[in-house]
């Protein structure tokens, strides 16, 4: 049982804020970690990057080491990055840098580096922050209430088939494609069959959370030719399990029910603003004028919302 | 009897529950606003107790009911009256999943639609819904009477045992192992005279019954692949 979540503002706002409330009203459904991924202002060039290094005490090598990484792929950073960190042995950050030559490749190489230090988001929009604890927790640390943007995802983990670390909390981002992120409730029962055919194809898994399989798993379809609304139909019936996830990119976000409606979804819909939850007081938190909420509570369900006049591919 | 003013809000559930406790077992009509669809309000309510709540609840509502009345205005989130025995709960508008879970005894009304599993391992009462009732409704019903007024789901009555799933309207696929039969007219009288009270009886309706097929009753793991669904 985990608590998802999501937001799109007719217009960009505080998104940030929105989603902590979203998440602090479903804090029941998982207190093992929070998260969110948020779509803050679109770049023409550079990305920003979210990630998270494994010891605190390796800081300044971590950063040196990743820094000699980028400029062998052809990028830099483009300020210095922002260190979060605490008590705790692990650190996050962020940093914005210059697009490398490949950005898969980029990718590729970053990864040899995932023992000691984590790329857990890369896109021209897209932060996906995440760390063990609650909603509030999570948002004080990472001063996520502030953060504006135009729609964003949020996630409570009940960890059950994964360990509860803060690199295993959701959202994920669909390794290497950027501005690709998921959240998801339920488990994905043929997990490792999938991810093993993943992996032949050269995909790579930094944990072992079956909700990043998905993220992935989604967006290889879709660079084999399927639009979103194709491969989240597709899904259904390739992926076993009970699930509700959602996906988003830089245009929207998309949702896909399993075939046996075990993990429900509540929209309210107002006034070109959407909140997409796992229960109802959740919606009701952010939209508190009277408004009607769509249950989309049975089996083998799609939906695509786009941002603004933007249009998710279908 | 003076009303009770039951303000939910961000309250301490279990604080709240505690103050419509001594409204109902005092006698008092209880009235609760500012509900927010927050979960768990209601629960264990004792027989001749009077509640209504304003707007939408969350999960849980009217659980172990005992004989109250309970009103909600508008939408109540997944497993309303969970294991009632006795009394009514009156649904506005849409009721979520597993309305009437386990369900022993008493009436729930919903004038929406309900979601998926209505009525699920129910032991006795009915469940009356004017809409329709969603996937798989009536999984395993022991006993009880659903009786939808607006059409059924995927996967109807699915590996029911002895309870019955009453359907006017079209039913998009049944479940495994059921038989659909058409009800004796003392059969109908019997489900008229629950819709009675309820405003609800149409002697138009052409209603169509589903039973357990009992094949299930006797199943073997050897012939299991005839059972497969998916």
């Amino acid at each position: 049982m985990c608590g998802i979540a999501g937001r799109i503002l007719s217009a960009p706002g505080v998104i940030g804020n929105d989603l902590v409330e979203l998440m602090d009203a479903q804090e029941h459904r998982g207190a093992d970690s929070t998260g969110f991924a948020i779509y803050g202002p679109q770049r023409d060039y550079g990305y920003v990057l979210r990630g998270m290094g494994f010891d605190k005490s390796q800081l300044d090598q971590d950063m040196r080491d990743f820094e000699n990484l980028l400029h062998d792929n052809g990028s830099g950073l483009m300020s210095d990055p922002t260190i979060i960190r605490n008590e705790e042995r692990h650190y996050c950050f962020r940093m914005e840098i210059e697009d490398p030559d490949d950005l898969a490749g980029w990718v590729q190489d970053a990864d040899t580096l995932s023992d000691r230090i984590e790329v857990q988001s890369c896109g021209r929009s897209l932060e996906i922050i995440k760390d063990t604890g609650s909603a509030a927790a999570v948002a004080d640390k990472h001063h996520v209430r502030d953060m504006v943007g135009t729609h964003g995802l949020g996630h409570a983990r009940l960890a059950t088939e994964s360990s509860v670390l803060p690199n295993a909390s959701h959202p994920f981002w669909a390794r290497p494609f950027s501005d690709v992120a998921i959240v998801h409730n339920g488990q994905i029962t043929d997990y490792f069959t999938w991810r093993e055919k993943l992996e032949r194809q050269g995909y790579r898994f930094l944990t072992g959370n079956d909700s990043e399989l998905i993220a992935v798993w989604v967006s290889d379809q879709m660079k084999a030719g399927l639009g979103l609304e194709q491969a989240l139909r597709k899904s259904i019936t390739s992926i076993d399990g009970v699930f509700t996830y959602m996906i988003a990119n830089a245009d929207g976000i998309g949702f896909a029910k399993d075939r046996f409606a075990m993990k429900p979804l509540v929209v309210i819909e107002r006034g070109g603003d959407i909140a997409m939850a796992t229960e109802e007081q959740a919606v009701r938190r952010v939209v508190t004028e009277e408004a009607d909420v769509i249950n989309h509570d049975g089996p083998s369900l799609i939906g695509l919302w786009g941002v603004g006049n933007r249009r998710l591919a279908a | 009897m003076s009303e009770v003013v039951v303000d939910v809000g961000q309250r301490y559930i279990k604080e709240v529950n505690i103050e419509i406790m001594e409204a109902a077992n005092a006698g008092k009509p209880i009235r609760v606003v500012n509900t927010l669809s927050r979960h768990n309000l209601g629960i264990g309510l004792p027989d001749g107790a009077q509640i209504s709540f304003e707007g939408s609840v969350g999960y849980y509502c009217g659980g172990l009911n005992t004989g109250a009345t309970i009103e909600i205005e508008r939408n109540c989130g997944w497993a309303l009256g969970e294991g009632m025995s006795k009394g009514l709960i009156t649904v506005g508008e849409r009721a979520g999943m597993s309305c009437g879970a386990a369900m022993i005894g008493g009436t729930i009304h919903v004038k929406g639609d309900a979601g998926p599993r209505c009525g699920v391992a129910m032991k006795g009462g009915n469940i009356v819904v004017e809409g329709k009732i969603g996937y798989q409704s009536g999984f395993m019903a022991h006993a009880g009477r659903i009786i939808a007024l607006g059409g059924a789901g995927e996967s109807c009555a699915d590996a029911l045992w002895e309870g019955e799933v009453w359907v006017a309207g079209d039913v998009d696929s049944l479940g495994v192992d059921v038989n659909v039969v058409e009800p004796a007219a003392e059969e109908v009288a019997e489900v008229d005279a629950i819709l009675k009270p309820l405003g609800l009886v149409d002697s138009s309706r052409n209603w169509r019954k589903m039973i357990s097929g009992q094949r299930l009753w006797y199943f073997e793991s050897r012939d299991a692949s005839a059972w497969l669904m998916i």
